[in-house]
């Protein structure tokens, strides 16, 4: 894998080219901004940009944008884009802010390729960590992964977060723990789940410390941090309070997010589940959806400890199919993670089964949307066997990298069992 | 014009007849409308001294609308039942200048007196609910997310003392989807002094209103103190309606419509093509011949006796060349301006009246259509029209766009327009826009749009309030569009029907009075046309199903996961056998031996055995 050397040369290169892919489509295709933003699969209420554009437009004239069903996203994106030159009159300022982010994000990614974390971490040293993929082949498969370059097209301000949550890591695996706090923090402020992913990453950061400044106890160290994080999410909803005027952005960013009151389709399992569901019931099933959300972090910490990055990467994939507003760009960042672990791929038993039905829902869930909404000749259960096909191969990769991984561990106890046949009991 | 005229009668009649503190009047105004319609405005309308009326004290006010009021402490009181489309563009202005008309379906609006805006909104509770048993209509479905409070739109008609006005709260409710029948006629009837038994309201009939091309019944209630006086309460009760002659005049025991046969056909004969088998059909239908009892299927069965002599009670807007018969006893008057005549019904006499069709000029073909206009009076141009209409497919999202119309060539035109959509249309405000035909750049919409009032929607909670003030250039067309996008409900939030769509209420335009000096606010309202919304629908037939395959999506993902993480990885060949397999060794060991002691009593050998064979 010589070919994959990092080297600055190339990590230009490759950054110029990406940025420059995403600016011609931006300009050479002037439909196709508006129309990515349009998509269901890529605009979800919490990230839309129209619906940004609109709370924009509703706080620069002063009509709180909480107090409407319309916007649902953290306050601290109206100053950041007001202070944009206005996106109607100079479109191209907004453009670059969202490719930045995505060559923010490709940074990060190669960071955490090259610190080899993903094969060798500080209790754990994969037998196959030779294989692993070099950082310019990991941050290339994120850039010009046809989902990542959507949804930053479709400006779904999800690529926010997802820079914020590869810099946490970044910054874990570089030994800042602090920084990874606060990336991390930005992360839950913008989204709220990522806050999920808190434990993994104290686990990360505390496995990558630098030796010289090193705390000893973990305990010690997780309340630190913790203590961190707590504040910085503190401040940030103490200038939330600021900008919004009132604490009426809570219930409408994050009560959202819990309690589902805008249905609008997505790709994941939630909005068709509670259109259907009963009312008495109603409150129920979400606590239950989201208990199941938040289930898996308890136990792959725990069973994965000496690999908190696989953790974080499986609670990516996890959170990407069963999050209440899940778009591609969910999946386009635990695509991005997943190539960090191509040692392990040849332990995988159904990728050629996942490739497919990845695939097969990536290209009939737009056609079954179509006919549903427009054609009028199918009806939602089109789009809803669409959202579980697309659903299930997403989990079913995601087992397949825990299996993948698992097995990796357990082939360091019993190299001789490399190449054959096993089952668990 | 003639309005013009009775109102100053009326102003004068009061005048001279101050003392009276409680009178009342009824006036039928019939106007031949181009294209073989004819609009009939009944109005009805009782005073009654503010001070009688709180000491419970009704005379002609109806007493169970009036207690109704009382206890939900209702200053002032408007509403409207409609149905169907003012054709604007061959009607010309409306009737009241639209003062008395809603959109379709029933429209509501009242000042109630209260201290804090959660107690009007208690009495505005009471008040649809005590409304929607006294006139038989789903007022009670005006809840909170169909409830707005107007902030531009709606002024006080009453006068209100000082010490009130500021605990006024005008609230304003709508239902597009209501269908207005004979059941909202009755208790509407009923409130009247003389109910239907007599006066002009015995011509007022459910087959006759509804299968009107264009009806609208108003009811408004509003305190009037006139300088120096005592204060009274007024209740105008106001029926418009637009019959179609050739429609009205189909007699009852037929009334299934049939192609009429050839020779009854009319014509334009002036096409170069007309022949015996070929006809285009006349514009202009010619048949503005008719009297009241074809078209009410009655005559007026005498003068309501309570009702003020000084008003007459029927008056016709039609030229003076054009000759009416009336029944024997009747007084006609003919106004000053040669263009309406008005008739004074003695008491115990039945009224008809008969109006035969204009006098053509034979042999003056090309020219028909020019003749009969001149035996109709004019009707204005109204000051705007619009229409409005959603645009774009799918059912994912969409836009509205208002065509504003100012046909005035030198004045320009100042209005607000209300929009009160429900919560499931999420607009968006920054698509607005307004430009002027012809024009395509962003400038034109900052010199049209003035002020915007905006409240945006809340789910499930309160509907979007947009009320936008506008000015629109001498002769020019607007277009006011704006982009929204369609919400997906709870399955059990869609109606029984939930394909037909959901009404979307009409626009309430009013333009504003540019003569300041005049108390009045508006010079003149209009309703567009309300819409009708498709939204995606779920499938309604399988709750059970859906959640049952996500529950299995969800269960396979959580298995699969479970299990690969607490289970031990083993080689392929060691470890104890699956308990299924040593079950099913277990039994299979078992059946062997049952068999073989079931074949060794049989034969009755009793011989030593082997025991059965290992399980492999």
């Amino acid at each position: 894998m010589d070919g994959g050397k990092v080297t600055p040369g190339r990590t230009m290169a490759l950054l110029a080219g990406a940025s420059v892919l995403r600016l011609a489509m931006f300009t050479l295709l002037p439909g196709l901004p508006d129309l990515l933003a349009g998509r269901v699969e890529i605009s979800t209420p919490v990230t839309s940009f129209k619906r940004l554009q609109e709370g924009l437009f509703l706080y620069n004239h002063n009509v709180s944008p909480y107090d409407g069903g319309v916007y649902h996203q953290a306050p601290l994106l109206l100053p950041l884009f007001s202070l944009l030159p206005s996106f109607a009159a100079f479109p191209l300022a907004t453009y670059m802010l969202y490719i930045g982010a995505d060559l923010l994000s490709a940074r990060a990614l190669l960071r955490i390729a090259g610190s080899g974390e993903a094969g060798e971490s500080a209790l754990f040293a994969s037998p196959r960590r030779e294989k692993r993929a070099s950082g310019l082949v990991v941050a290339a498969l994120f850039l010009f992964n046809p989902f990542t370059i959507a949804s930053c097209v479709g400006r779904s301000t999800g690529v926010f977060t997802t820079c914020a949550i590869l810099h946490a890591i970044a910054r874990a695996v570089s030994g800042a723990p602090l920084g990874a706090m606060v990336a991390l923090s930005f992360a839950a402020y913008l989204s709220m789940y990522p806050l999920l992913l808190l434990p993994p990453l104290l686990l990360l950061c505390y496995d990558r410390q630098l030796p010289k400044r090193a705390t000893r106890s973990l305990t010690q160290f997780a309340t630190t941090h913790l203590a961190v994080a707590a504040g910085v999410l503190a401040a940030l909803f103490w200038m939330s309070f600021l900008v919004a005027g009132s604490w009426e952005f809570l219930p409408s960013t994050y009560g959202v997010q819990l309690t589902l009151s805008d249905l609008a389709p997505n790709v994941g399992l939630w909005w068709y589940f509670f259109v259907e569901m009963f009312d008495s019931f109603r409150s129920f099933f979400l606590a239950v959806f989201w208990l199941h959300l938040s289930c898996y972090v308890g136990g792959l910490t725990v069973r994965l400890r000496r690999q908190p990055l696989a953790v974080l990467t499986l609670l990516l994939g996890i959170f990407a199919v069963f999050k209440p507003y899940p778009s591609i760009s969910d999946t386009s960042l635990f695509l991005a993670l997943v190539p960090l672990y191509r040692h392990v791929v040849p332990l995988m038993r159904y990728t050629f089964v996942v490739a497919a039905v990845i695939m097969y829902a990536t290209f009939l869930g737009p056609a079954f949307y179509h006919l549903w909404i427009y054609a009028g000749s199918g009806n939602a259960n089109f789009f809803y066997a669409i959202t579980l096909v697309w659903g299930l191969g997403q989990s079913l990769l995601v087992c397949d990298l825990t299996f993948a991984v698992l097995r990796d561990e357990w082939e360091v106890e019993r190299p001789e069992m490399v190449g054959k046949e096993i089952r668990q009991i | 014009m003639h309005r013009l005229f009775s109102f100053l009668l009326l102003a004068l009649l009061s005048l001279n007849s101050a003392s009276a503190s409680s009178e009342y009047h009824e006036q039928l105004v019939l106007q031949p409308l181009p294209l073989s319609a004819l609009l009939a405005s009944f109005n009805f309308r009782s005073i009654t001294a503010l001070s009688a009326f709180e000491a419970h004290n009704f005379r002609f006010f109806p007493r169970s609308l009036g207690q109704i009021l009382q206890h939900a402490d209702t200053r002032e009181l408007h509403l409207r039942f409609t149905l169907g489309r003012w054709d604007a563009e061959s009607w010309g202005a409306r009737p009241w200048d639209g003062a008395r008309e809603g959109g379709t379906g029933v429209e509501l609006w009242a000042w109630l007196e209260a201290e804090t805006d959660e107690e009007a909104d208690q009495k505005w509770l009471t008040l649809t609910n005590a409304l929607s048993g006294l006139f038989c209509a789903s007022l009670n479905f005006i809840d909170a997310t169909r409830t707005t409070r107007p902030v531009m739109s709606f002024q006080p008609e009453g006068d209100h003392p000082n010490s009130t006005v500021n605990n006024m709260h005008l609230l304003y409710g709508v239902l597009p989807h209501e269908v207005v029948c004979t059941e909202n006629l009755t208790p509407f009837l009923k409130l009247l002094p003389c109910k239907s038994k007599a006066g002009i309201a015995t011509l007022l009939d459910g087959h006759k209103l509804f299968d009107a091309s264009w009806q609208s019944m108003a009811i408004d209630v509003r305190p009037v103190c006139p300088d120096g006086e005592e204060c009274r309460l007024e209740i105008e009760q106001t029926i418009d309606m637009v019959l179609d002659i050739e429609r009205s005049k189909r007699p009852r025991d037929n009334p299934i419509p049939r192609p009429s046969p050839g020779h009854e056909l009319k014509c334009d004969t002036s096409k170069p093509y007309h022949a015996d088998d070929t006809c285009f059909p006349a514009d202009y239908s010619t048949s503005q011949d008719w009297s009241l009892s074809q078209l009410f299927g009655k005559t007026i069965e005498r003068p309501c006796p309570l009702t003020d002599p000084g008003v007459p009670p029927v008056c016709l807007n039609v030229p003076d060349s054009r000759t009416v018969f009336i029944s024997h006893g009747v007084v006609e008057k003919k106004n000053p301006d040669g263009m309406s005549r008005c008739f004074d019904i003695p008491p115990e006499v039945d009224f008809n009246l008969s109006l035969p069709g204009p006098e053509q000029k034979e042999g003056e073909e090309g020219n028909v259509q020019i003749e009969v206009t001149s035996d109709l009076v004019k009707s204005k141009t109204p000051l705007l029209y619009a229409e409005r209409s959603f645009t774009g497919h799918g059912q994912e999202r969409g836009g509205v766009q208002t065509m504003l119309r100012n046909p005035s060539p030198d004045n320009e035109v100042e209005f607000i327009y209300m929009e009160s959509l429900p919560w499931f249309m999420r607009i968006y405000l920054h698509t607005m826009e307004a430009r002027i035909e012809g024009s395509h750049g962003h400038n034109s919409s900052n010199s049209l749009i003035e002020e915007v009032y905006y409240r945006p929607a809340l789910d499930r909670a309160r509907g979007t309030q947009l009320e936008v003030r506008m000015r629109i250039p001498p002769a020019s067309t607007v277009f006011l569009t704006y982009d929204f996008e369609k919400s997906i409900l709870r399955y059990t939030e869609y109606p029984p029907d939930a394909n037909r769509g959901f009404d979307v209420a009409a626009a309430v335009i009013t333009i504003l009075n540019s003569d300041k000096s005049s108390p009045r606010f508006a010079a003149y309202n209009l309703r567009t046309t309300s819409l009708l919304c498709s939204l995606p629908t779920p499938d309604f037939s399988m709750p059970y199903n859906v959640i049952i395959f996500t529950s299995t999506a969800i269960a396979l993902a959580f298995g699969g996961m479970f299990n690969i993480l607490v289970r031990r990885f083993v080689a392929a060949d060691e470890g104890p056998e699956s308990n299924l397999k040593a079950a099913g060794q277990r039994l299979k060991g078992r059946l062997a031996a049952l068999f073989e002691r079931l074949r060794n009593k049989r034969t009755g050998i009793v011989a030593e055995k082997q025991p059965a064979p290992a399980p492999q």
